[in-house]
This record gives structure tokens, C-alpha cells and sequence, in this order.
């Protein structure tokens, strides 16, 4: 019951996501075509490291094999899922003593696209100018703000971790963090919601 | 729930969604959002910020025997779940034990009460020439559970069938489509699933010779003949 590569490659990943509970290894490729540098960059910021990059990434990509019926559809896309499992393993990983501490900067241009252009496809050209728009509107957050995020959302440290590293009272940490996501959140261009 | 209460929790939902809320504060968030839809409603307008900060990492290009690796170890699972399928029966024999000794698409509209609430056919283009033959038909039912199910198709080709209503199904449950061609059953091969909306769809491509499509709740990864009684039944032509 297998599509053939051709036939999953038209289809949104939302209708890849059954047939990989299905088992079927070209929806899987494809999925992975998509994402797997996203899933494997975020896995490498996270925990710094090119090996540990590749087992989480690897992880996540098993776990969205064994568990591809799961996805739900309704609470966000398949990307934003993968990427969310990446995040979690990366961290976990980095808990673990897998990896380093994360870098605390969202400028990392100097290692980006490691690939020539002329490879990227039109989608990842579109990706890249759209995270060059996110960057630009992370880079206009106060920069106590964009740190405590950074530090949450790349270093997996809890709220009082962060008060503690960063000798702020915990309040204060809630309230960067408040206000600094619903400032990205605000600013994102209409169609990213 | 106080208002203060609210506001308690409203504030914290930055740090739930970041994944660095202490130990055992994301579960009583999640307590509190069950019952709160103001919070539900920021929540979902919230959630793409944190959706877009993996967007923000510098591009690299994954090794390509991570590729390998991975797509090594997917086959050979895919290998092993078909070896291990049980011994495959007759389709049409799996199909009688839930409509009778020979299914016929009368019989299955028994089966599972099907109300038959409309057959639409009409036509929409040009009568064209090449490709599907242009018309495009559909056929459309309404079960008794209140599911709409809706048929299209280009000539004989580019069939595809539309659900709504249709009732969340469980973690475990899949949708797969079946077709009755020339008296025989064939699994049609995309599994699918309903969105958050009740509606799901799914490509049956190939219409020649089909008298009848029906869908069925499967396990994840389908199967290889209908393990549950149609959801729905639609009748072509």
C-alpha cells in the first residue's frame, strides 16, 4: 500500500502524516526532505554540537515514524509538531550532559546557508526570507527579553533557573518573557498565524 | 474561577508555551485551560510566536547518511510490519463479515442505514476533450449519523472523496477509502484524517468500472480489508 515517491510528494504533509502511520517509507522521505534541515539546524542550536545534532534529530524523526497517527491536526502544523519534538530531545539531550551551553544570540548569519543558493528550492528560498523577517522583528526586542526567551525556549532552563543565572527576581523574568513573545507575536506578518 | 485566578494563569502562558513553567505548573495550567476559553483563545493566538523561533536558527544542511540511516531503518520496519500482518483473507470474505454473505452496494447501504439524502449529479465545464473526459460529476449521501460523504470526479478520473461531519476518531484510528471495481473491493491506497473541522478527503484517482466507494475507521497503517462497518457509502451512478 505504499504511494509511490511521485504521489507523496504532491501532498501537504498534513496528508503524508497517515500514510506514515501507515508505514510507508516514501511519505516518510518526503516528510524528511522537508524539514530534516530545520529539525537538524534547530537540534545542532540547541545542543551545539554536530553529533549530538544528528542523534536528535534522528530521535525525532524514529518517534514521528512509530508515532505519525498521532498528530493532531487541529493543534498546529505537522512542521511546527516535528519541530517541538526536536526542541524537547535537544533539550533533554542537553540536560543530559550531551551537549554544551546555547549560544545567546539570534545572530547567527555567519554560519548561514552552508549550502549554495542555487540548491535551495523555491520553498526553503521562501522559508529563508521569512526567518530573515523573524529575525529582523527578535532583533528589535529589548535585548533582556529576547535573552530570557533564548535562554527558555534554546536552553530548556526553567523561569527560576533563569532569575538565578541571571540575578533578576523571578517576577521580573515572567514579565521579559510575557512581554517579549506577545511582542514577536504581535509583529509576525499576517500569514504566519 | 476568580478573576484573579485568570490572570494568575493568563500570565503564565508565555512560559507554558516556551516549555519552562517549574515542575508540575503545566499541568495545572492545562487544569485551568480546560475550563477556561479566554486562555484557550490566547493560547492559539500565542502559539505562532513560539512557532516561529525554530524558524529564526541558521540554515545547515543535515548529513546525508543521516538520510540513509534513517530511511535504512524505516524500510526494514515497514519490512517487518508487513511480514508480520496477519494471513491475509479474501477481501470480499472480510467484507461479508460486516455486510452479509455477498456485499453488494445495496446491502451495504443496510448495513449501516444509510440515508440516502441526495445523489447529485450534475455537470460543470465543457464536455472536453482529453484528459478525464472534462465532466466533473458528484455523488453525494448523507448517513444517518449525520456524516456527509461527496464523490467528484473528472470523467473516470481524479476521483476524490469529501467528508463532513465527521466525529473525531480515536489516537489509534485512521480513515481509509475503499472501492467496489467490477465486483471486487480494493483499498484505496492514501489514509486519512478528519481536521479539527469534522471534514477529511482523500485522492481515489482511478474511477473506471467503480460502483461504489464507502470509508471505514482503520488501524494506523490501514488495512489490508475493511476491519469495521462503513462510515460511509456512497453509490456512483
Amino acid at each position: 500500500m505504499a504511494a509511490d515517491r511521485q504521489k507523496a510528494e504532491r501532498l501537504a504533509d498534513e496528508e503524508l502524516m497517515p500514510l506514515i502511520g501507515g508505514k510507508d517509507p516514501e511519505a516518510f522521505a518526503v516528510l524528511f526532505d522537508r524539514h530534516g534541515g530545520a529539525a537538524y539546524s534547530l537540534a545542532y542550536r540547541i545542543v551545539g554540537e554536530r553529533d549530538g545534532a544528528e542523534d536528535v534529530t534522528q530521535e525525532a524523526f524514529i518517534s514521528v515514524w512509530r508515532s505519525g497517527a498521532r498528530f493532531d491536526r487541529a493543534r498546529g502544523s505537522v512542521r511546527s509538531w516535528l519541530l517541538s519534538i526536536v526542541r524537547n530531545r535537544a533539550i533533554d539531550a542537553l540536560r543530559a550532559g550531551a551537549g554544551r551551553a546555547p549560544k545567546l544570540n539570534f545572530d547567527d548569519e555567519a554560519i548561514l546557508e552552508q549550502r549554495p543558493a542555487e540548491e535551495q528550492t523555491e520553498e526553503e528560498a521562501i522559508r529563508h526570507e521569512t526567518a530573515g523577517e523573524i529575525r529582523d522583528v527578535l532583533g528589535e526586542l529589548p535585548g533582556e527579553q529576547s535573552q530570557v526567551i533564548e535562554l527558555a525556549y534554546f536552553g530548556g532552563f526553567s523561569q527560576s533557573e533563569i532569575a538565578g543565572m541571571l540575578g533578576i527576581p523571578l517576577g521580573t523574568v515572567k514579565g521579559r518573557m510575557r512581554l517579549g513573545l506577545r511582542k514577536i507575536r504581535s509583529e509576525l506578518a499576517e500569514g504566519w498565524a | 474561577m476568580s478573576e484573579i485566578e485568570h490572570e494568575r494563569w493568563r500570565e503564565e502562558l508565555s512560559a507554558y508555551l516556551l516549555g519552562t513553567l517549574e515542575p508540575g505548573e503545566a499541568e495545572s495550567l492545562e487544569r485551568h485551560l480546560e475550563g477556561c476559553e479566554r486562555c484557550q483563545e490566547e493560547l492559539r493566538w500565542l502559539a505562532p510566536a513560539r512557532d516561529a523561533l525554530p524558524e529564526t536558527v541558521a540554515r545547515m544542511q543535515p548529513p546525508a547518511e543521516l538520510r540513509e540511516r534513517l530511511l535504512a531503518e524505516v524500510r526494514e520496519d515497514a519490512r517487518q510490519a508487513a511480514g508480520e500482518a496477519p494471513e491475509r483473507r479474501g477481501v470480499l470474505d472480510r467484507l461479508r463479515d460486516f455486510a452479509g454473505p455477498r456485499w453488494r452496494p445495496l446491502a451495504a447501504g443496510a448495513v449501516v442505514l444509510l440515508i440516502v439524502a441526495a445523489v447529485v449529479g450534475y455537470e460543470i465545464g465543457s464536455n472536453g476533450s482529453g484528459g478525464g473526459g472534462g465532466n466533473l460529476t458528484t455523488e453525494e449521501t448523507r448517513e444517518a449519523s449525520g456524516l456527509i460523504a461527496a464523490v467528484s470526479m473528472e470523467g473516470t478520473e481524479n476521483g476524490r472523496i469529501e467528508l463532513s461531519n465527521v466525529e473525531p476518531l480515536p489516537p489509534d484510528r485512521v480513515l481509509e477509502a475503499w472501492v467496489e471495481r467490477d465486483g471486487e473491493i480494493e483499498a484505496v491506497p492514501m489514509l486519512f484524517v478528519p481536521n479539527g473541522e469534522g471534514e477529511a478527503a482523500t485522492t481515489i484517482g482511478d474511477m473506471r468500472g467503480v460502483s461504489v466507494v464507502m470509508v471505514t475507521e482503520e488501524p494506523p497503517g490501514g488495512s489490508e480489508a475493511p476491519t469495521s462497518e462503513p462510515i460511509a457509502t456512497v453509490t456512483i451512478g
